[in-house]
């Protein structure tokens, strides 16, 4: 038998899309590529890309969950360094007094000191 | 077999199901891939349309939460709150009222009727949103006093005339305000409709209000014109209560703009929380007992108190009060007297005397004599017209001893006690040794304090040209000198604590989520400016001072006290104590400190007058002031407190 080197034409590559093309259409190309053995890997990789994308939706949708969050935390927060502002404004001891005072009330400042009470 | 032919069947019927499957998935998949190609290489969009959907990425600087002060027992001084400016697009819904108008007398072809409806319409239209603001004009002239609901209605009515897109509104307000200013009319029905803007800003607010402001202080932004943009422990640790900045890219989603988590992102660092010494009830009793003393003397210009406790020099109240005479006229924390401002002390001056004289062995007791004549201490020019009242005044003795000295405030017992003990004697001059004494106790630098601004005081040298032979003897009485209260309590509280100096200090740690992380706190500036027999002796001097001397007014205290008066004269532009007119101005000063038996606060209690004919001695005002708030602080110090055990 002869031992014919084989060459290559330009034609070979449009007959090569030719079988590719065929055997796309018959469900057939992976097998013609002779990577069937590896054909549980190559659906696991497009499994993978699909999980991706899918957990790049969700990543969305928690992050703007968390913005949300964000700026309601931050507005607690105002609230509340708006109220500490306002209590801490009327705990000025003068500021109680003069409330008393107001009020009509017979609690005065101390004019005593206190008794402390020991073991 | 016909078995078989009907699995074969089922079979096929299996396959052809799956082989359209596949074709249809792989018509959709190059389908996809033809689109993702066209889309890439050849798709081009409208400029606007590509502006609008592409997701632009935009930098944003975090700003940190700033510290917050507290006060010794953790009770806030100064956080931060957000506050709101109004604006108002006044040109809202303008645009579309005309539209539609002219849209309508479009679609009329001419017909006068209908054209007259359109135009009806949108003056009709136009008329109820002034109406609205009319209403609303009337809301914010309640919630901006000052100005009246005409001035209102006519900025936002000239502003839509104008087509001004961004009127400011009245001032600053904060949230509570806010929620209310959203539930005025015209406001009430959303931004879109009323051009309502809120800007929102983050500023410092201070709880106590006036209470202790210089010292806490502030900082100014950098556009400021004033120079001086950090003051007291908010400019000072401005770099620890500011904290970090941040930074992070936003992206625009279908779900608003979010972080963009491919860039960079640095987290801010909060601030820290500062703890100072100050306790705000003895900070509100001290203002208010030296507001009650100076807010009817009009021919006073400034005032300081400074309360100190002295085992640990931690500093539990200071005030400092000047007239804003630039403004209402009122007192204001506009100005740390306690630090920046230094006068010849006078007669406060004179325990430094004594101290020195004890400490060197020139003087062992209190009751050691010298001789009382006319008054004049020899070898100087200085007279001291007390001398001849007291030997008058007991029966024409011939001497007067250091104690009633002390008491009665003489210039000539100190100045001779200085001259006689430190002057220029034959070969033997002493001088320096006694302004070493002083370096000793530091009343000569300006040590490192928890604010900026300390003066250095200033004490003559002999070497200067300036010197002249009565320099000794008035150094020895409080004159010659310039020292700040400050440098003068802490002196005293070195006395009250036998001897040890403490330095003065206002910040205890450093916190963050309460959790301290620099721990400050007490430190020593001289361990032992005195032995404890002279500070003994020293307290017992200033407690004759409260009980006959010329503090008497502090001998009703509800502890007792020790202390020494002092009253000196500010020097006018002729270089002379007094003007033409023969008004001086006054430093009235008392320091002490109490329960003198076992001293817990030391107190420094200075006035400072204008030019003028009235008198404000340290007896006098300071005094007072320090008696009311020595009162008020024995009720609600627990050091005051007696005990009672709960098993009896």
């Amino acid at each position: 038998m002869k031992n014919v080197k084989k060459t290559w034409k330009i034609a070979d590559i449009g007959v090569f899309l030719k079988n590719s093309l065929v055997a796309i259409l018959k469900g057939e190309f992976l097998l013609r590529l002779n990577v069937g053995r590896y054909f549980i890997h190559i659906a696991y990789t497009f499994f993978l890309f699909a999980l991706v994308i899918w957990i790049s939706l969700m990543i969305d949708n928690t992050q703007s969950k968390v913005e949300k969050n964000k700026r309601t935390l931050q507005e607690l927060e105002i609230v509340h360094s708006q109220k500490t502002y306002e209590i801490v404004s009327l705990s000025r001891r003068s500021t109680v007094n003069a409330m008393l005072q107001e009020m009509g009330s017979n609690v005065q400042e101390a004019q005593q000191p206190a008794t402390r009470l020991v073991e | 077999m016909s078995e078989n032919s009907g699995i074969f069947k089922n079979r096929e019927r299996i396959s052809i199901i799956l082989y359209t499957l596949y074709i249809v998935l792989l018509m959709a998949s190059l389908l996809l891939i033809l689109r993702i190609i066209g889309i890439q290489l050849f798709f081009r969009p409208d400029e606007k349309i590509k502006d609008a959907l592409t997701p632009a990425v935009v930098a944003k600087t975090i700003d940190p939460a700033r510290g917050n002060i507290i006060d010794c027992e953790g009770r806030l001084l100064a956080l931060t709150t957000p506050t709101y400016q109004i604006y108002m697009d006044c040109t809202v819904l303008k645009e579309e009222i005309e539209t539609r108008m002219n849209n309508k007398i479009a679609r009329a072809k001419d017909d006068p009727v209908k054209i007259s409806e359109a135009k009806k319409e949108a003056e009709t239209r136009e008329a109820e949103w002034l109406g609205k603001a009319r209403m609303l004009s009337a809301e914010l002239a309640k919630t901006f006093p000052g100005k009246s609901p005409e001035y209102y209605y006519k900025l936002i009515r000239d502003g839509r005339a104008n087509n001004r897109k961004y009127v400011k509104i009245g001032t600053p307000i904060d949230r509570n305000t806010r929620n209310e200013v959203m539930e005025f009319p015209l406001f009430r029905d959303g931004r879109y409709k009323s051009g309502l803007i809120f800007e929102q800003d983050y500023v410092r607010k201070y709880p106590y209000g006036k209470l202790a402001r210089r010292t806490i202080g502030f900082v100014r932004n950098n556009k400021s014109d004033v120079g001086n943009t950090h003051i007291g422990l908010e400019g000072k640790f401005d770099h620890i209560l500011h904290g970090t900045n941040g930074r992070e890219y936003l992206r625009e989603t279908d779900h608003g703009r979010m972080r963009d988590n491919d860039s960079a992102f640095v987290k801010a660092v909060d601030g820290k929380d500062l703890r100072t010494t100050l306790n705000i009830d003895y900070q509100d009793l001290a203002d208010k007992a030296l507001r009650e003393q100076i807010e009817a003397e009009d021919d006073l210009e400034g005032a300081c108190l400074v309360l100190m406790e002295v085992g640990t020099g931690a500093i539990r109240a200071m005030v400092n009060l000047v007239r804003d005479n630039a403004g209402s006229g009122s007192w204001e924390e506009i100005q740390n007297i306690a630090i920046g401002r230094k006068c010849e002390p006078g007669s406060v001056f004179k325990t430094v005397t004594l101290m020195s004289v004890l400490n060197d062995g020139f003087v062992k007791s209190l009751e050691e004599t010298l001789p009382a004549g006319s008054g004049h201490v020899e070898g100087t020019t200085i007279n001291d017209p007390h001398i001849p009242d007291f030997v008058r005044n007991h029966g024409g003795v011939r001497e007067i001893s250091i104690i009633d000295g002390f008491k009665i405030s003489s210039n000539y017992v100190f100045a001779t006690l200085a001259v006689k003990n430190y002057g220029k004697h034959g070969k033997k001059d002493e001088t320096k040794r006694f302004l070493q004494n002083i370096y000793t106790y530091k009343l000569g630098e300006a040590y490192d304090f928890d604010l900026d601004g300390m003066l250095t005081p200033t004490i003559p040298s002999p070497e200067s040209r300036y010197w002249t032979n009565t320099d000794l003897g008035s150094i020895g009485f409080g004159y010659s000198t310039e020292e700040t209260p400050m440098h003068i309590l802490t002196f005293y509280n070195a006395i009250a604590n036998k001897g040890r100096m403490m330095k003065p200090y206002l910040v205890e740690d450093i916190e963050e989520h309460g959790l301290v992380v620099d721990k400050r706190g007490p430190s020593v500036l001289n361990a032992a400016i005195c032995s404890k027999a002279v500070a003994d002796t020293i307290t017992r001097a200033l407690k004759a001072v409260t009980e006959e001397g010329t503090a008497k007014r502090l001998k009703n205290a509800k502890c007792t006290v020790a202390g020494k008066t002092g009253t000196s004269f500010g020097t006018f532009e002729n270089g002379q104590y007094s003007d033409a007119s023969g008004r001086k101005k006054y430093q009235g000063t008392f320091v002490g400190f109490f329960p003198a038996e076992d001293p817990q606060y030391s107190v420094i209690c200075a006035v400072y007058s204008k030019p003028t004919g009235k008198q404000f001695q340290g007896g006098g005002i300071p005094a007072r002031a320090i008696k009311t708030l020595i009162d008020g602080l024995y009720n609600i110090d627990p050091y005051f407190q007696p005990t009672l055990n709960k098993a009896k």
